[in-house]
């Protein structure tokens, strides 16, 4: 295996670890729901919260750079350049990702000044990494951005999907930018931080798991260059065309003017469009394939990223985008099922099948057999649905009660929180959070002892 | 909005993109099995968008615009399932054929 390879692995590895911390942070952060003063004074609930949501953000990136750096041998042909200096950030990354949690758990609050924002918390949500650990980041997005272009070069190849990966590294490390700025003026500077949050994961991020799926499609299924880059194409134009715009369905409540909303409602209402004709692509590929493949689960994998894709985004989403209804719905547990399953649905599915893929051909499996996957499987798509649903319970409730009748007022608040639909909700959504995280256990189990466990021989190896 | 409609209008929503899916979903099963009744199952389903259509137009407290373009958008949903399996035949056979 190559210096590059084995890069995809580690941080794929580390993707799947810290998948793990995303899952115990947002399971402690629902007791907060169902036990006043939990956990008070010590590790309050914001502070889960914060360690929660940018442990997702850490592990999709993680999880996208080791697909990146898997197949990028395999696409360009040779070693990928600059692969020392990518290794040796990885490292880096990781102690300063450890650095930054450590700092969250047990510092939690900074000065008021300048010091506070470069050594605790830059405050912003998402991507509330001190300073310091940002300017990290920015560095190692140069070393893949460079890592990418310089294979590109040496190689003199570039394939549609490369120049498709080439294309997304530029919004990827410019959004970023906006995090290090901090205005004074709030309207703008929540401006701008949508436009980070928005254009990274309903743009920028949309079109590297594309390019992933992409490569990760013609390995697993054999399907051609051709095929693939056509319909790699049709999406750059769909999720362009309908997720840039859509950026305006954020702008509620932070004094932007107010034809961002139409804007926005428009072009998230489209965004279903794309996502039906992948869920009919889908089909069409498992039904031309019979479900024949070497690799089960991350075929599977790959069908669960269509369909929650879909739903996730499509049906959640379009349920509270229209500006009528996003004025009651947008902040409350409504707009939190929405992003669980949107994020579930188009990320994490995908990096656990390109995981899977990864794993049967680093450890030379002919073919992944077993049932832990089918566990694991069955266990963290029952419970994300199950959670989704008892959010969306709560949200709803909170949104009519709290906001359509309460009128937003603070007695409106507070009656909604403590309504029967809200608590019941919130008690199921941590009864499928405990289903989310033993699956999640099985999982990872699985992928660590993947073709190094005995295995019973599958009736046709037995037979021949 | 009326704070009675909100729910009834976003399930309504919900309904019409799920049925949207349904009917994306059953076509592309007919088209793959060559079965005549999931065929006429997705048109079902794609009648029931319609119903949710006319549903959210006729009783929803939503904005004109709003209305028009889900109606527009009831009509393009229509296309896409045929469009794109179409797509994936032809690209397919440029596979084959290369």
């Amino acid at each position: 295996m190559n210096q590059s390879k084995k890069l995809g692995v580690q941080y794929l590895t580390a993707s799947i670890v810290m998948m793990g911390a995303l899952l115990l942070f947002g399971l402690l952060a629902s007791i907060f729901y169902l036990k006043y003063g939990f956990l008070l004074g010590k590790l309050d609930f914001n502070i889960v919260k914060q360690v929660h949501i940018n442990a997702l953000i850490i592990a999709c990136l993680w999880g996208f750079m080791g697909a990146i750096y898997w197949f990028l041998p395999d696409e360009l042909g040779i070693e990928t350049v600059g692969i020392g200096l990518a290794r040796l950030l990885f490292w880096v990354f990781v102690a300063a990702v450890a650095v930054v949690v450590l700092v969250f758990i047990f510092v939690q609050y900074g000065s008021s000044d300048e010091s506070g924002m470069w050594l605790v918390n830059q405050g912003r949500k998402y991507v509330e990494a001190p300073r310091w650990a940002a300017i990290g980041i920015v560095a190692v997005f140069f070393t893949l951005a460079y890592n990418i272009f310089a294979s590109v070069a040496k190689a003199r190849k570039v394939t549609g999907i490369m120049g498709v990966l080439m294309t997304t590294m530029v919004p990827l490390i410019a959004v970023y930018l906006i995090a290090f700025p901090a205005p004074t003026n709030m309207s703008v500077d929540l401006y701008w931080w949508w436009w980070l949050v928005h254009m990274w994961v309903e743009a920028t991020w949309e079109l590297i798991i594309g390019c992933i799926l992409a490569l990760a499609l013609m390995k697993l299924l054999g399907t051609s260059r051709k095929v693939v880059e056509i319909w790699l194409y049709l999406e750059v134009a769909l999720v362009l065309g309908t997720g840039i715009l859509g950026l305006g369905h954020h702008y509620f409540w932070i004094g932007t003017p107010q034809y961002w909303l139409s804007i926005g409602g428009i072009f998230s209402a489209l965004e279903p469009l794309p996502l039906l004709g992948m869920v009919v692509h889908a089909i069409y590929d498992a039904g031309k394939h019979q479900m024949k493949t070497h690799n089960k689960p991350a075929f599977l994998w790959l069908i669960a990223e269509a369909f929650g894709n879909f739903i996730g985004a499509g049906i959640w989403g379009f349920m509270m985008t229209l500006p009528q209804i996003n004025l009651y719905s947008h902040g409350t547990q409504w707009t939190v099922s929405h992003g669980h399953f949107a994020f579930y649905g188009a990320y994490i599915t995908g990096i656990i099948a390109v995981a899977y893929m990864v794993a049967q051909e680093s450890r030379g499996i002919r073919e992944v057999r077993g049932n832990a996957w089918k566990w694991a499987f069955a266990g963290l798509n029952i419970g994300m649905v199950g959670m989704v649903g008892a959010l969306l319970v709560s949200g709803m409730s909170e949104a009519f009660i709290g906001r359509a009748l309460g009128g937003s007022t603070l007695d409106g608040f507070m009656a909604s929180q403590s309504n029967s639909w809200f608590m019941q909700g919130m008690i199921a959504r941590t009864g499928f959070g405990v289903i989310i995280v033993a699956s999640y256990f099985i999982l990872a189990w699985d992928l660590a002892t993947l073709g190094r466990r005995r295995e019973k021989p599958s009736p046709a190896l037995a037979t021949s | 909005m009326n704070p009675s409609w909100l729910l009834p209008t976003a399930a309504l929503l919900g309904i019409y993109v799920l049925c949207a899916g349904c009917y994306g979903m059953v076509y592309a099963l007919g088209r793959l099995r060559e079965s005549r009744r999931l065929m006429h199952a997705a048109h079902a389903f794609y009648a029931v968008q319609g119903l949710t259509t006319l549903l959210l137009v006729a009783l929803t407290p939503l904005a004109w615009g709003w209305k028009a373009f889900l109606l527009a958008s009831f009509l393009v949903y229509a296309v896409i399932p045929p469009l794109t399996w179409r797509q994936l035949e032809r690209t397919h056979a440029l596979e084959h054929e290369s």
